[in-house]
């Protein structure tokens, strides 16, 4: 096959499916070496940015994904059919973060960290799609432990959690120590 | 940052919310930030005084809340009295100043909260950031999605649904065999998976036919059930063209999505 179809169905691959696509499907679809299919990727990803394209494609989640150029995104918020979505509150986004960084955590130890109930967050968060339900810790109770979910990654274009932004603090003992979830 | 707030002591009835700060916690620390204190060397004493002046002049409308903020007020008070109080006398020099200093606990739970909030800040940034990206779909979003639900159900309730079935129930009691007698009985999946292939078939399928063949009140109610898990998932959809018509199911088209 040459060189330049493969890439036509890496395309293809990428733009039919509604989730990012990674690199061992492709790969595996098109018995090709990843890495191959890696540098295959790239070169698509470049044409559509060299030409400053309407869509891009882009490495989020641990997969590649078509999205549209965010230089373009006022036009596209004007189409009435896209939907806008409110941003997280405050208390849900500061929720997120200690899962996200100290996960798998429970609902309790969420509460020590910030200080408050975080009963109302966590429920907006797991409607969202952004976090899920991991098993239970063992002890009294067996509470239920927290983890993000893979939309999270989506959500905050991250390719996964060692994405997570850094955060710097002279007696730094946040730990930025996560778990990847398993697909 | 100390007219601010003396401007309030003068005036009591200056009411402000609580929603503002989001727990005792982000209160403190913001405290602490405009007072210009080290977090490391907290007058206890002064900001005891700062914290509960505050709490004075708020609105204490959610009792959940409120509780959070007073725990945190009973908390400052004690290590207020324990720093007053002279320390034990130690046997031996070399622990660490720190370890004892009733501060402390307090300081870790500031410096580690100061760090969650920073890290959200971050993810709002990043949220905002991608909300430019916009996916070819929009089925990469559940959430997204959402906000334009495919409505299955239009301007049906599930009163209605109910209410059709009550009827074809009583419209179709003479059909129905002699108790005790042995039953075939289908569970909700199997009659969901029926349902579908009928509508495989023929869709869409008028709501009285799904029930036409059946012969016990236990079948009927299973089917019902399955419609209604059906149209939750989002695989069938019902429409009544006209008010007190005859209410029709038909198949979901996205039928390719749901592979997931």
């Amino acid at each position: 096959m040459r060189l330049g179809k493969i890439k036509g169905i890496i395309e293809a691959l990428i733009f039919a499916s509604s989730e990012p696509v990674s690199l061992r499907e492709i790969a595996e679809i098109l018995k090709i070496h990843e890495a191959t299919a890696g540098e295959l990727v790239e070169e698509l990803k470049e044409e559509y940015e060299k030409n400053r394209r309407g869509i891009q494609i882009v490495q989020v989640a641990g997969g590649y994904h078509f999205v549209t150029n965010p230089d373009y995104a006022e036009f596209v918020r004007k189409m009435k059919k896209v939907p806008r979505q409110a941003p997280l509150s405050q208390a849900a986004l500061e929720t997120l973060a200690v899962i996200a960084y100290k996960q798998p955590v429970t609902r309790a130890e969420i509460e020590a960290l910030r200080g408050v109930k975080v009963e109302s967050s966590l429920n907006t968060l797991l409607e969202r799609g952004l976090i899920e339900e991991k098993g239970r810790k063992e002890g009294p109770g067996r509470p239920i432990l927290y983890v993000t979910s893979s939309y999270f990654l989506r959500h905050f274009g991250l390719n996964d959690l060692n994405e997570l932004p850094k955060v710097e603090d002279p007696a730094d003992n946040l730990s930025t120590e996560v778990i990847i979830n398993a697909e | 940052m100390k007219k601010w707030l003396s401007f309030k002591r003068q005036q009591p009835e200056y009411r402000v919310k609580l929603d503002v700060f989001e727990g005792p916690l982000d209160l403190l620390l913001y405290l602490i930030e405009q007072a210009e204190i080290d977090i490391y060397d907290i007058p206890i004493a002064y900001i005891t005084e700062e914290y509960l002046a505050y709490l004075r002049n708020v609105e204490l409308d959610d009792f959940h809340q409120a509780g959070n903020f007073l725990i945190m007020a009973s908390t400052l008070m004690q290590i207020k009295a324990r720093m007053l109080l002279p320390a034990p006398p130690r046997l031996e020099e070399e622990t660490g100043e720190e370890e004892d200093d009733p501060r402390w606990e307090l300081v870790e739970k500031l410096l580690e909260y100061r760090k969650i909030k920073k890290a959200a800040a971050l993810l709002g940034e990043y949220e905002e950031k991608w909300s430019r990206f916009y996916s070819r779909s929009g089925g990469a979003f559940p959430d997204r999605e959402c906000e334009t639900p495919a409505d299955p159900v239009g301007d049906l309730t599930l009163w209605d649904l109910v209410q059709a079935f009550k009827s074809l129930l009583e419209s179709l009691t003479p059909r129905f065999e002699v108790e005790g007698m042995p039953q075939e009985e289908p569970s909700v999946q199997e009659m969901m998976e029926k349902i579908l292939s009928r509508l495989g078939q023929k869709s869409p399928l008028p709501f009285s036919a799904l029930f036409a063949e059946l012969t016990s009140r236990k079948m009927m109610v299973t089917s019902f059930l399955a419609v209604l898990e059906l149209i939750i998932r989002q695989k069938i959809k019902v429409r009544q063209d006209v008010l007190f018509g005859e209410i029709e199911i038909f198949r979901a088209e996205e039928g390719h999505r749901e592979t997931g």
